[in-house]
This record gives C-alpha cells, sequence and structure tokens, in this order.
C-alpha cells in the first residue's frame, strides 16, 4: 500500500507540474492573440504594468468603439487610455479598473461611458477567453467573474483544467493573426448601418432593462473610492441613435439613475442622447454604437467639452 | 457523477484513502462505505432516484430471504412474479411509458379512433436499466436455488449500488459481486496497478477517441441530407468507433475503479470489432447483458435446442428484447432485428460456436481468411449501428438510402478544417494498439509492463497528454440514457 500511495504521489505530483508548465506556456501563447476582440490586448497592457494615462475611459462596447483616446491626447494634450470592455456591464468593468489601479498608476481622470445596461448583469460570462491567462489564483478575477455561467470553481485554482478542450485552438490561434487589434484600447469600426435594430424588434416590442442591485451598490462603492483617491469621474452617456432610444422603455429610468449619481457624488455628467448625431444613421453601425467616422465626430465633440470645462477647472457638476 | 469530471477525480482518492485508511480494519464498515460513497456517486445526479435504488434494495434483499423460507412452489413463484413486476414495472414506467402510449395512439388513430391521452414528462433515472438487470439476476437466482440469499443487508446494498458500476455497468451477477462483499479485501499492489492502468485506459477511449468520433459522427447523422454517400458511410464508421470508446471505455473504468477497492469485475468487452462472425461479435460486445439475456431468456425460452421454427423465434426475442432494452425507439427495435438476421443463417448452419478463440491468437498477423471475415463483420455491424444512431426509421432508412447513391464513391468531405487528420491518425493508432494487446482484458494491460520506468511512466504521460489536448468535447457517456 505504502509502495502504491508514494508512487501515485510521485506520479501526480508530476503531472500537477507539468499541467503549470503547460498552463503557463498556453497562457502566454493566448496572451499573444488579439482575438476576444482585442481584450487581451487590454488586460495585458494592465497586468504588463504598461499604462501610463492622466485620463483612463471606463465601460461597455460604446466606450471602446466611440472614443478615441489620440484625439482626446491631442486635444486636451493629457495621456489617455480606453478600457471599454465588449459586452459587460459595470460589475466586470469595475474588475478591469481594480486591477488597472493595482498594477499601473491611477489616472486623473476617469471618463465613464454609462447606458442602459451599465447598471444591469448579463448571466454568461461574455468572451470569457479573455480572462484565462490571468484568472489562475487570481482572486479578484474569482470574485468578480463566479457569479457568471462560465467558469467552475476548480477552473480557478487547478493549471490547466480551464483549457481543456481548447488547449489546441488556444496554441494553434496564437500563431495567427499578429496584428494588434485595439489603439490604445480603442477601434474605431468602418462599418454601415446594420439591421441589428430590425432583428431586435422582431424578438421584442420593446426591452426592459433589469437593474440589478449589487450592480448600483458596486457603482457606489466605485463613486466613494475614486472620490477618496482624489480621482476625478466624469459619466458621459454617448450618443446612441434615436431608433433604438426609443426601444428601451425605461431608458429614462435609467438616465435619472446616472443624474442621481450626479447630484450625489457632484458628478459631471454629459448626455449626448439629444445631441444631432443621434437622428443620422450615417455615425453608427447599429443604434448604440457609432462607426468610425462617428466615433471621430464625438469623441472631437467630448474632447472639446472637456477642454471648456478644464479651461474653468470645472470637472464637477 | 461522471468518471470523466472533476468532481469524480475528487470523489475517487477521498473514497480510496477512507476505505483502505478508516474503515479498513472492519469488513462492515468497509462495505457500508461503499453504500454511502455509491450513494453519493449517484445522487451527485438527482438524489431523488436514490429512494429507486433503495426501494429495489429493500424489496429484492426481503424477497430472497422469503424465497429461502418459503417451500411452497406456488408461493415462490409469486414472490419472484413481485420482484420481477416491481423492477419491471419501474423500468417500465420511467422508460417505456411514454413510448407505448404514444404508439397506441398512433395505432388507434390507423383505425380511425382518436384517443387523448398527454405524454408524461417523465425524467429517465441514469443506470435503472443497469441496476434493474442486476437485482432481477439475484432474484432469480435465488429462486432457482442457485445461489444462497443473502442476510447481511449492507453486503446486499452494496452489490445493488456499487459505484463503478451502477450506472452503466457491467451488469454483475450476484454470484460473482455478492460474495466480493462477506470477506475481507486485501490490498493488492499489482491489482490496484492493473486497476489504474485500466483507467487510463479507459479514459483514453472514451476522451480521446469516442468524444472525437462524437463530434463528427453528430455532425454528419444531423445533417445526414447534405452530406455525399461516402461521407455518410465514415460518418457511421465514427459512430462504430464512437460507440465502442463510450461503453467499453467506461466499462474499462468501472472495472479498473474496483480493482482499486479490490474487486474483480467481469470483463465486458473483448474487442468486439476484430470478431470473425456476428456469433463471435455477440460473444465479445456488451458481455454481461448478451450473456444475462442468453441465461434469464434465451436458454429458459429453450435456447437453440428445439425445432429451427424454435429456434428462429427464439433467436428474434433475445435481439429484439435486447433492442428494446436500450431505448423506447424502433431503432434500437430494427437494429436488434436487424442482428437476429445476421446471425441466424450463422446458428441455423450451425457456425455459431466456429471462433471461439481471439483472432490471430499468437501471431501478430491474421491470415487473408481472417481479414476478410473481420472486414465482413465490422460492415455488416457498422450497417446495423446507423440504425441504433439515428433519430427515427425514417432518418435511418434515408441515411442508408443517400449512402447507396452515386455519391458513395466521391471523396469524403465533412470539415473544413485538419483536425479531421488527426482523428483519423488517432483512430488507426488505436486499431494497432488494441489489436496488439487483444489477447489481454484490456488493450494495455501488459504494454511496457517489462520497459524501464522511464519510459513506462513516459507511456502514461503521452496518454494523459493525448487525454487533455484531445479532450474536452464533453460528451455524455451514451449508456446512461439506456
Amino acid at each position: 500500500m505504502k509502495r502504491f500511495v508514494i508512487k501515485s504521489l510521485l506520479i501526480l505530483s508530476t503531472l500537477i507540474l507539468l499541467m503549470i508548465i503547460a498552463d503557463y506556456y498556453i497562457s502566454e501563447k493566448l496572451k499573444e492573440t488579439h482575438n476576444s476582440p482585442g481584450e487581451i490586448e487590454v488586460w495585458n497592457d494592465i497586468y504588463d504594468k504598461n499604462i501610463d494615462a492622466d485620463i483612463a475611459i471606463y465601460g461597455s462596447s460604446r466606450a471602446w468603439v466611440h472614443i478615441s483616446p489620440k484625439i482626446i491626447e491631442d486635444s486636451l494634450n493629457l495621456k489617455a487610455y480606453n478600457f471599454g470592455m465588449d459586452g459587460h456591464n459595470f460589475w466586470l468593468q469595475y474588475l478591469r479598473n481594480k486591477e488597472y489601479l493595482k498594477y499601473n498608476k491611477p489616472p486623473k481622470v476617469i471618463i465613464l461611458s454609462v447606458d442602459v445596461f451599465s447598471l444591469a448583469k448579463r448571466k454568461d460570462l461574455y468572451e470569457l477567453n479573455q480572462f484565462k491567462p490571468y484568472m489562475l489564483w487570481n482572486s479578484d478575477i474569482k470574485k468578480f467573474t463566479s457569479s457568471y455561467d462560465g467558469f467552475n470553481f476548480e477552473d480557478y485554482y487547478l493549471p490547466l483544467i480551464r483549457y481543456y478542450g481548447s488547449m489546441k485552438a488556444s496554441v494553434i490561434k496564437s500563431s495567427s493573426n499578429k496584428n494588434p487589434y485595439r489603439n490604445k484600447g480603442y477601434r474605431g469600426m468602418d462599418r454601415k448601418w446594420n439591421n441589428d435594430l430590425v432583428q431586435a424588434k422582431l424578438e421584442k416590442k420593446n426591452l426592459s432593462i433589469d437593474i440589478d442591485s449589487n450592480t448600483i451598490t458596486l457603482f457606489n462603492q466605485f463613486l466613494l473610492e475614486c472620490k477618496s483617491n482624489d480621482i476625478t469621474v466624469i459619466l458621459v452617456y454617448t450618443p446612441e441613435h434615436i431608433d433604438g432610444q426609443k426601444f428601451v422603455k425605461n431608458r429614462k429610468e435609467i438616465i435619472n439613475i446616472y443624474n442621481d449619481f450626479s447630484n450625489k457624488y457632484d458628478l459631471l455628467f454629459l448626455d449626448y442622447s439629444s445631441d444631432d448625431i443621434c437622428l443620422e444613421k450615417e455615425y453608427f453601425y447599429n443604434a448604440s454604437h457609432l462607426n468610425k467616422k462617428g466615433s471621430e465626430i464625438f469623441t472631437s465633440m467630448l474632447a472639446y467639452d472637456l477642454k471648456t470645462r478644464a479651461n474653468s477647472n470645472v470637472y464637477k457638476k | 457523477m461522471l468518471f470523466n469530471s472533476i468532481d469524480f477525480a475528487i470523489f475517487l482518492p477521498i473514497t480510496f484513502i477512507l476505505y483502505w485508511f478508516v474503515t479498513n480494519k472492519n469488513l462492515k464498515s468497509q462495505n457500508l462505505l461503499i453504500v454511502i460513497a455509491s450513494y453519493i456517486f449517484y445522487g451527485w445526479w438527482d438524489w431523488r432516484f436514490l429512494s429507486l435504488i433503495l426501494f429495489s434494495t429493500v424489496i429484492d434483499y426481503s424477497i430472497g430471504i422469503s424465497l429461502s423460507k418459503q417451500e411452497n412452489q406456488n408461493k415462490r413463484k409469486m414472490l419472484l412474479w413481485t420482484s420481477i413486476l416491481v423492477n419491471l414495472g419501474f423500468l417500465g414506467y420511467f422508460k417505456y411509458y411514454n413510448f407505448f402510449l404514444d404508439n397506441f395512439i398512433t395505432a388507434f388513430s390507423f383505425f380511425g379512433t382518436d384517443i387523448n391521452a398527454n405524454s408524461l414528462n417523465i425524467i429517465l433515472p441514469v443506470g435503472i436499466s443497469f441496476y434493474t438487470f442486476q437485482t432481477l439476476s439475484y432474484t432469480i437466482d435465488v429462486y432457482k436455488r442457485n445461489l444462497e440469499p443473502t442476510k447481511d443487508f449492507i453486503s446486499f446494498s452494496a452489490f445493488v449500488s456499487f459505484f463503478p458500476q451502477l450506472v452503466a455497468g457491467p451488469i454483475e451477477r450476484a454470484s460473482n459481486l455478492l460474495p466480493q462483499f462477506y470477506t475481507k479485501r486485501h490490498f493488492d499492489y499489482s491489482k490496484a496497478v492493473n486497476g489504474m492502468r485500466q483507467i487510463l485506459w479507459g479514459l483514453f477511449k472514451k476522451i480521446v477517441i469516442a468524444d472525437n468520433c462524437a463530434q463528427y459522427a453528430n455532425i454528419i447523422f444531423n445533417n445526414s441530407s447534405e452530406y455525399s454517400g461516402s461521407t455518410l458511410v465514415l460518418g457511421a464508421i465514427f459512430f462504430t468507433f464512437q460507440i465502442y470508446g463510450d461503453f467499453s471505455g467506461y466499462s474499462d473504468i468501472a472495472i479498473g475503479t474496483s480493482r482499486l477497492f479490490g474487486f474483480n469485475l467481469k470483463q465486458n468487452f473483448a474487442f468486439p470489432y476484430f470478431s470473425r462472425d456476428i456469433a463471435e461479435f455477440w460473444r465479445r460486445w456488451h458481455i454481461s447483458l448478451s450473456t444475462w439475456f442468453r441465461d434469464y431468456l434465451y436458454i429458459p425460452l429453450g435456447g437453440s435446442r428445439g425445432g429451427t421454427w424454435n429456434k428462429i423465434r427464439n433467436v428474434f426475442i433475445i435481439f429484439l428484447v435486447s433492442g428494446f432494452w436500450h431505448g423506447a425507439n424502433w431503432t434500437f427495435i430494427v437494429w436488434g432485428a436487424l442482428n437476429a438476421l445476421y446471425f441466424l443463417p450463422i446458428l441455423l448452419t450451425n457456425n455459431n460456436r466456429n471462433n471461439l478463440d481471439v483472432a490471430a491468437k499468437g501471431k501478430f498477423l491474421p491470415t487473408i481468411k481472417e481479414f476478410l471475415l473481420m472486414l465482413f463483420t465490422f460492415v455488416l455491424t457498422v450497417f446495423a449501428w446507423i440504425f441504433f444512431r439515428a433519430d427515427n426509421i425514417a432518418h435511418a432508412i434515408n441515411y442508408v438510402s443517400e449512402i447507396f447513391s452515386n455519391t458513395l464513391f466521391t471523396y469524403p468531405k465533412y470539415d473544413q478544417d485538419d483536425s479531421k487528420r488527426s482523428i483519423l491518425i488517432l483512430l488507426f493508432i488505436f486499431i494497432i494498439i488494441e489489436w496488439y494487446g487483444r489477447e489481454q482484458q484490456f488493450a494495455i494491460e501488459n504494454l511496457g509492463l517489462k520497459w524501464i520506468w522511464p519510459i513506462r511512466i513516459a507511456m502514461y504521460f503521452a496518454i494523459l497528454f493525448a487525454i487533455f489536448w484531445f479532450g474536452g468535447q464533453e460528451q455524455q457517456f451514451i449508456y446512461f440514457q439506456f
């Protein structure tokens, strides 16, 4: 029995060691990829401590494809980085903020792009591959992703297990597509208006968004943390096409929540919902996303507004 | 709990440690541990159905004791039928209720009578066909006075619910397994190592071979109208290896796990695809079920004794019942009928016991005759599996008719990437290893035993690497649904 147990433990130890090595190798390979789409590039910049930004842009894909850091930098003469996270609500945007601040110099200003989905919480862990290279024994990632349908308990603690079933794909993918997908976290989309909204309307007459109470609590916590760290937060509701605005039933109530936050914490809230740009399909590729042309016009507009406020030193309400 | 899950990878060592280090001093506690572990193993899937196992256990245990005390033949018969009705009643309700109902409705509506009856939303308890047959065999053996009934309830519970083989067999006979619970088990190093090797090979068969074949078999079967005849042939071959890897892999893991706990289960698969005729195939495929039907159905019906018509009737009964055992679908019944048709000519010409030994015994390569016979039997088997896998009879007929179209001789196309090549290479390597190890209980039983340890260990790691590299398709074990 003793012989069997010792040999089993030896084989198990070797197996675990090999799993750790393989895990490291695959994680490094996956970090080289530009999939998910480009989320891994942002995570790399965060964990490699590559970010030196005065202005951090937070939000979902509506931050990612709407706000060009380059235009902000050229206009304000400050360094900027876009942390927009495709498909995710504030719950996971906060995780990105947490990891960013943990490994990098904090920004002076955070432009937080809010929208109707920010305070909701989706069930699935969209683009979950983006977390794989960094999540082993990472308590922050576990804390914020474990409530989603995505990873199991063992994925956070046992090496290689989370790659089970995608090892081959992870290694093969890394050898293709070497060009970065994003530039300082941003990518302008060269696309024309599509029929996403028509499809959505075929499925539902209108949409009512459920607000997640835990996300509201987290939002409050985030604003308090920024206040105590002397980071200015500016809430921005980036342009949304008028047809999309009409599609969301409780949009007004949600905007009111942001107004309440703005009042409570004395924050500047720039709402571009009524801007003329929202009437032109030419600047959008779907109801909630500006195309490259639209995003450049909008970022210039935002930069101008920020500059005007900065000159009068009123980044507050 | 699935054998190919993290849950089981944690459950197994914990049970192993408790079994050999905590409860090893006392046989009763060891058996009790097996019962508890088995109930956890089963309850992990759905604890509500534990009551079914417990009920079957109590009924058959009580009937067994009553049978031993009862001398009156009529009363003994009544006790036996009680056990049969209870066990088959559960099976019938959970597995066949909707099938019979739907077919009755269809049959009556065919004759112009509409019946209003709704199907029930019944969840099929995992493994019910397996443990039902196992407990039934106990009662029948006790009734026939082939077996002394047990008075040890814990041992009997452990026999019914023994977790390695609870949900997908092998279907053990009480005469083999039950006595092993009466005697103290001693840890045997070589037996445990052998068990570990069998588990490893079982995982390889399931995760690497079956799950990868399943990926393609599913694509081809689910979209069969879009593919050429040659691709459909390939799809059927993929399914042939999927079902073998899946089920024999499960049996290997079950047998290997049992060995870790000092138990010997019977071999359930003996390299069936190297059979030279269909009778040999059925002596090598799902042996525990085939012998169950042979002993409790075929022989009581008269077996191969009597006239030609009796033989034909008995062969059809056993194969149709065997098909129906697999599931409540006409496809399984046709699959059984096809096998009966394959088997009958061999039986009627008294050639059913020609190939009792392993093919090319003691030789590396088969003779041309042996090879052709194996190939012929394999083709017959592949053809029958089409009916087994198809969604319904119409699907199977369409699948077969598409095969025999003018696209049969075109190059098979079913996937855009290179993984099809890797699975074909894997299958080739797998067949070679299986052929090399065909005289053993499982293919790698003796492989590498005489090699120096670093190479032997490297072989284990190579298999583990393949499991990780090619694994993760996460297919359920097919036989869970039976």
